[in-house]
């Protein structure tokens, strides 16, 4: 019978291929995936913590899993470092630790390609669970950029055009390789750039860091969901630098 | 054309059929019914046909009425504080404060009126207490009252507080042109660093002008934008 497996961050690609191989289901553990009030952690994980790491716990309380494995190398952090304690007291399953150090480039097709943002960053984080090359896309024209991290609440990009191109840990994340730094530091100058963050992410020093040499750049960061404030500051930093926002969403 | 800024306590109104003049009034004084054309701040997705977000309306009324290609706009009204940086006649940064810089001009107006404090007769303090929002600030007000300030030292400590906490979320700027209700607050803007142009309350009624007038021509450039 197959069993579910849960990742955290991007483990190495022989982990996955293993998974694949021996026919078991993977269930990504840093995105929501019950509904159940994200409080109901604070027993184990402070409340001021990245709200990511909070919603893997809140998955394990909930999820019936079989095996965990957790990436905490330079291909994720320390803050998942200390989770996975947590998890290795809290669970009653193996919790494997990962320091995913892969090199091999798979390329950051769909990054590059138009498609709503949503949907480039869900079907981003859903090819972490392949060993498989990607599929061609075309590239776009950018019209903007979002850097970062996937968000733990995906509301956050539906403000976003089809043309934003994607940047950061999420670039490294489809390009297989989430401890490149040198790829995380990659931006587009000639575009207006959002530099994103998750509150209490040490990448936020990053972010400010890139958006300050940047010309036309904004950091933001957000906790558990998007405020009315940070929304209108995505919709009004990409207003006044020319580009529409996509604003069918919009509060 | 029925033009509204809608503020957490006044709204700002201009009939632009009706000429240059807008009218204050309390938001909760506002007929339920009431309808404007174009709109900014707290519900005007609900009460207008066609609404902007707080910030473009300030960054646009910002470009319009300071017209310079740098510069540095603070504004601090009832419910939250925001800024707009332009450089090279583009916007580089900007910020909305609505969690920490919560209610600072409220509680400001709150307690003039408990204390029957007159903010243009009350010198700046050349200290004051470090404050982050408008509620959490009120108990140093208590505790220096205890410690036997008076009450107009006391606040006058806190309005620098809140100034200070204003002009550090501005990236700390040497010159300053500041908007909103807290324009009209003596004690306020004299407890702000560096120099200071106060632009008023109508800030964002500009803005909702100037995407007025780019909608009638939609040649002519809106902050930001490029000839394609
Ligand atoms: S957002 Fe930052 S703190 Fe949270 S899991 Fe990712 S790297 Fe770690």
């Amino acid at each position: 019978m197959s069993r579910l497996i849960g990742i955290v961050g991007v483990p190495p690609l022989a982990v996955i291929e293993k998974i694949n191989r021996d026919g078991d289901r993977i269930v990504d553990l840093d995105e929501p995936q019950i509904r159940a009030p994200i409080d109901q952690t604070a027993a184990h994980i402070p409340r001021v913590y990245c709200a990511i790491l909070r919603t893997v716990v809140l998955n394990s309380l909930h999820l019936p899993l079989d095996l965990v494995y957790i990436d905490v190398g330079p291909g994720k952090c320390d803050c998942a470092l200390h989770v996975s304690d947590i998890l290795a007291d809290l669970l009653r399953v193996p919790v494997i630790r990962t320091r995913n150090q892969d090199t091999r480039s798979f390329g950051y097709p769909l990054c590059t390609s138009r498609m709503p943002l949503m949907e480039k960053v869900s079907r981003i984080t859903k090819s972490v669970q392949s060993a498989a090359p990607h599929a061609p896309v075309p590239p776009c024209q950018p019209s903007c950029g979002f850097w970062g991290v996937p968000p733990r609440d995906f509301a956050l990009l539906d403000l976003f055009p089809e043309t934003t191109h994607v940047f950061g840990w999420t670039r490294c994340m489809e390009n297989k390789t989430p401890a490149d730094l040198e790829l995380e530091h990659q931006v587009d100058p000639t575009i207006p750039m959002v530099f994103f963050s998750q509150s209490f992410c040490a990448k936020s020093a990053l972010a400010k860091h890139l958006a300050d040499k940047h010309p036309r750049a904004i950091a933001i960061d957000c906790d558990v969901t998007p405020s009315s404030s940070t929304r209108a500051k995505i919709e009004a930093f990409l207003e006044l630098s020319g580009v529409v926002p996509d604003r069918r969403h919009t509060p | 054309m029925l033009l509204a800024d809608f503020g957490t306590s006044y709204s700002k109104i201009l009939d632009t059929a009706k000429g240059d003049t807008p009218l204050i009034l309390p938001t909760k004084e506002l007929p339920r019914s009431f309808m404007a054309d174009l709109a900014t701040g707290h519900n005007a997705g609900r009460r207008s046909r066609r609404s902007i977000n707080e910030l473009t309306a300030l960054a646009r009324g910002g470009y319009a009425l300071i017209q310079r290609p740098d510069f540095v706009l603070l504004d601090c009204g009832s419910r939250d504080i925001k800024f707009v940086r332009f450089q090279d006649g583009k916007v580089a940064d900007m910020g909305w404060n609505a969690e920490c810089g919560a209610s600072m001009g409220f509680t400001i107006e709150l307690l003039s009126t408990y204390y029957n404090l007159d903010y243009a007769e009350i010198p700046p303090p050349t200290t004051g207490f470090s404050v982050t929002c408008g509620v959490l600030g009120m108990s140093h007000i208590f505790d220096a009252i205890i410690a036997g300030a008076s009450e107009a030292e006391a606040v006058a400590g806190f309005v620098r507080g809140i100034a200070l906490n204003a002009y550090r979320f501005a990236h700390e700027p040497e010159e300053l042109y500041l908007s909103g209700g807290l324009c009209s607050n003596p004690l306020f803007v004299a407890c702000l660093p560096g120099r200071v142009h106060t632009l008023g309350r109508f800030v964002l009624l500009a803005g909702l002008q100037a995407t007025l007038a780019q909608d009638a021509h939609p040649d002519s450039l809106l902050p930001g934008q490029t000839k394609s």
